[in-house]
């Protein structure tokens, strides 16, 4: 920071000759015209391999590189979607095709042009088995194990402005995947290097055409970002600041980030504590809860007790979520209400406050459906078997996992339910997570829209930990993935939610949240429908 | 004492022996690099969770197809003594393997971050020297109450917490060192200082305890009988003391490494500290192995040099070898 920099070279100056380190000493000039925006991140594993889009599935990597990469549409925080590098697309009746029309002005910060072939090799390389890739393949409908199962068949070039995506079958969130930092595009040159360096990223492979540039990279430490001057291609609406440089500074430790920011050394944090909100003084904060599947208790349909519609019932009623989840993350993350948390498309705001706690409504549940017994340590019993379930979570729990999870298990023995809780390693749990022998599990799951319900709760779905197999709730979910219409969608969505909070497959507790703070010198900073910042109209 | 001036009249035998105590400190470092390569896959193998789940990690959208697509890139379907086999001969050229993350070969990996470790462990070791041995010689006087007590509180400081403090005050509060700032000499001035307080601390005990034993030889009554005062004193006993600081060699790596860790997660620094948390948390398993052989290296031929210097400071240990040999 310009304040600091004499006075802090001159001591290092004096402290580094006496370490006999004077060599080492390298002042960093301050050329921003525009000024610097520091935004401290923590980072993760990003240094591991994660700068390439197409194949990271990391958050932290889409937040850092949505500045450097572009995609051909932007979608805004109500879903909606606004022309980007594509200045017009067209959706078929069918579903069955897509064509975007390219602006014609956008180059790439090495010079290279966009046009339709660049488009298409993109999409060919995010699909590339070589590319290995985790996330955005899956975002357009393509399927890695099974390429023929796909939804996504391929991109075609029209003409040079003109790009077509075709389809197998209708896949609806498409555009929604066209729109994330995963399928930003590449400049033509880095499709050349090598995986390993895509990953590995640098300021020579990590080029695209976004509103900075990467100028230098420290892995595990810092990525210094340049505005991109000849930037003229935001998505519509959108202005562009006049920050000169974004530094990115990764700060594994809450505190020192909150510090950062609270002292003055930093701008902007990212990955804000739920608890630490009322820490950050008079810094702005932006809690977004993320799309998706809130954090949530998965109780398996197939197993002993749980397969009373009545005990899961029991269950949801007994836990006070709202005071527990409080007590763990504060002001932080809000108490959820749906399988869907209330930022994603087709939220059900019709089940807000229908099943809040009461003990002894629960309590006549568990009558009702026979556990009317008591033995000596105060549990409910039938047939002389305590009404016991087993919740496993996989190992490293996060304290706060763990400390939530302990008001849990004491709401549910004050209405006579056993919940053992078992913490085993990820082996262990996936072998028992295959056949699903697990009685209830738990985690949160972030997604573009209503579709990842299917994943919970569609025969076969790969997150459905509930193992719910209910041939008129896999029609209509099929019915919404086919769908192209968002309000019918909508309203299919609803039907599923409102058939949970009858079948109790799925208890939500919370929405998790993205929580970012910025100070007030920072002007027009904005976030994505994710809640990432988007640092394009930053001045400070 | 009497055999030393025959042996060093026989040079032929002499340089022969020289090449066979060369060779045996040879063979000793390879046993322990051996031995720590070794010891390291055991632990591996052990350890709980599969290396490409945690690739992969949560918010993947993948199934078993590309999972066993990544098991075989990274040779994880092979039986592991293959890839034990495969290690070791790896290791002999000089192969560490590449980085199941990265996608690198381990020695880039390691080699792009060992520089900000190096730098950040030579200022706290220089610091430290310097530290304990102004301990050391204040304590001789009537601070000898205080210091003991600071270096006391100092060695069972947590470092993760002393990195904070440090921060709190000289970065976020006088706003000296900025913790931000990456690129010039300043950002390396807390690191150093939280690193340097435990070691500085222990070498502080080690080495006065040394001096307090070396006052108390007869020889220094002879050297004060002389009529030296206590520096001139002070440079007869430090020699002693210094003997005893030295065997501390490896115990100081170790702690450097690990309150590298902290240091460089406390401090966001670029560096082998956080490359080892990561590769651990992350089953990165070529890398941990890399960085278990290469400590093992470090650790083995230090105190090869350690064992040397402290010959090379008191004459007794070079007598008695050559009497015994």
């Amino acid at each position: 920071m310009p304040r600091h920099a004499r006075s802090t070279a001159a001591v290092a100056l004096v402290v580094a000759a006496g370490f006999g380190l004077a060599a080492c000493a390298a002042p960093s000039g301050d050329d921003a015209d525009g000024g610097t925006v520091t935004f401290a991140i923590e980072g993760g594993n990003i240094a591991n391999g994660h700068m390439n889009p197409h194949r990271t599935q990391l958050d932290s990597s889409a937040m850092v590189l949505r500045n450097v990469f572009d995609s051909l549409v932007a979608q805004n925080q109500d879903g909606s979607f606004s022309p980007w590098l594509a200045e017009s697309y067209e959706v078929a009746d069918d579903g069955l095709s897509y064509t975007f029309t390219l602006r014609d002005d956008v180059t790439f910060s090495d010079g290279e042009a966009l046009d339709a072939e660049v488009v298409k090799a993109n999409f060919d390389h995010v699909i590339d088995p070589e590319t290995t890739s985790f996330r955005a393949a899956a975002l357009i409908g393509y399927n890695t194990e099974q390429p023929e199962d796909s939804a996504y068949r391929e991109a075609v070039v029209v003409d040079d402005r003109t790009v077509r995506f075709e389809f197998d079958r209708p896949f609806a969130p498409f555009l929604s995947g066209v729109a994330t930092p995963f399928l930003g595009l590449y400049s033509p040159a880095s499709l050349e290097l090598d995986q390993a360096d895509l990953a590995a990223g640098s300021p020579e492979a990590t080029v695209g055409s976004g509103p900075f540039v990467l100028t230098e990279y420290v892995p595990d430490q810092e990525l210094v970002l340049e505005r991109n001057d000849d930037y003229a291609w935001a998505p519509e609406g959108a202005e562009i600041g006049t920050a000169q440089t974004l530094d990115i500074r990764i700060l594994p430790e809450a505190s020192v980030r909150n510090g950062a920011l609270t002292s003055g050394e930093a701008q902007v944090i990212a990955d804000v504590l739920p608890t630490d909100v009322d820490q950050l003084g008079d810094a702005e904060t932006e809690v977004w809860e993320l799309p998706g599947v809130p954090y949530s208790l998965y109780l398996n349909v197939n197993r002993g007790a749980l397969q009373d519609v009545r005990v899961r019932e029991a269950i949801a009623r007994g836990i006070d979520v709202e005071a527990d989840v409080e007590s763990v993350y504060g002001e932080g993350y809000p108490r959820a209400w749906s399988a869907l948390t209330s930022t994603t498309p087709g939220y059900d705001a019709a089940l807000e406050g229908s099943w809040d706690v009461d003990a002894a409504a629960a309590e006549a549940l568990l009558d009702e459906a026979g556990w009317t017994g008591t033995d000596a340590e105060g549990f409910r019993t039938k047939d002389g078997e305590r009404l016991s379930v087993e919740w496993v979570a996989w190992t490293p729990q996060p304290d706060d996992a763990a400390a939530l999870a302990d008001l849990i298990q004491q709401d549910l023995a004050g209405i006579g339910v056993e919940l053992v809780r078992s913490v085993v390693e990820p082996a262990e749990y996936n072998a028992r997570y295959g056949p699903k022998e697990i009685d209830i599990t738990d985690w949160s799951f972030a997604g573009t829209g209503g579709e990842v319900l299917a994943n919970h709760l569609r025969t076969g779905g790969f997150q459905n930990a509930s193992a719910v197999s209910d041939p008129s709730l896999d029609a209509i979910l099929d019915e919404a993935a086919a769908s192209t219409d968002p309000a019918e969608q909508a309203a299919l969505y609803e039907q599923v939610q409102q058939w949970n909070a009858e079948q109790w497959a799925i208890v939500p507790l919370y929405s998790p949240a993205r929580i970012t703070a910025s100070s007030s010198d920072v002007e027009g900073l904005s976030y994505d429908i994710y809640g990432r910042p988007l640092f394009l109209g930053v001045s400070v | 004492m009497t055999a030393a001036p025959t042996q060093r009249r026989r040079t032929a035998p002499g340089a022969a022996a020289l090449l066979r105590a060369l060779a045996s400190r040879l063979g000793a470092v390879l046993m322990v690099l051996w031995g720590a390569a070794t010891l390291a896959f055991l632990a591996l193998q052990l350890v709980p969770g599969d290396p490409v789940d945690t690739i992969i990690g949560v918010d993947a959208q993948v199934g078993e197809e590309t999972r066993a697509r990544v098991r075989e890139d990274l040779g994880l379907d092979l039986p592991p003594w293959l890839r034990y086999l495969q290690y070791l001969g790896g290791l002999l050229v000089g192969d560490l393997g590449t980085s199941f993350q990265a996608r690198q070969p381990v020695a880039e990996v390691i080699g792009s971050a060992v520089g900000p470790t190096l730098q950040l462990a030579a200022a706290a070791l220089g610091l430290a020297v310097l530290l304990a041995l102004v301990g050391a010689v204040l304590s001789r006087g009537v601070l000898r109450g205080f210091v003991s007590a600071v270096e006391l509180v100092a060695a069972s400081t947590p470092t993760f917490w002393s990195g904070l403090l440090l921060i709190t005050v000289f970065s976020f509060g006088l706003g000296w060192f900025p913790i931000i700032a990456t690129r010039d000499a300043a950002s390396l001035v807390l690191p150093a200082v939280t690193l340097a307080i435990p070691v500085a601390a222990i070498l502080g005990q080690v080495l006065r305890e040394g001096l307090d034993a070396a006052a108390a030889e007869p020889f220094a009554l002879t050297v004060r009988a002389r009529g030296a005062g206590p520096i001139r004193l002070l440079g007869h006993t430090l020699r002693h003391a210094g003997v005893g600081t030295l065997a501390l060699a490896g115990y100081l790596l170790g702690s450097l490494l690990g309150g590298a860790v902290l240091v460089e997660t406390v401090f966001g620094r670029a560096g082998l500290g956080r490359m080892v948390l990561a590769a651990i948390l992350n089953r990165d398993l070529p890398v941990v192995m890399a960085l278990v052989v290469l400590s093992g290296l470090v650790f083995a031929v230090l105190s090869q040099v350690a064992d040397l210097g402290a010959r090379a400071l008191d004459p007794r240990l070079r007598s008695s070898e050559r009497a015994s040999g």
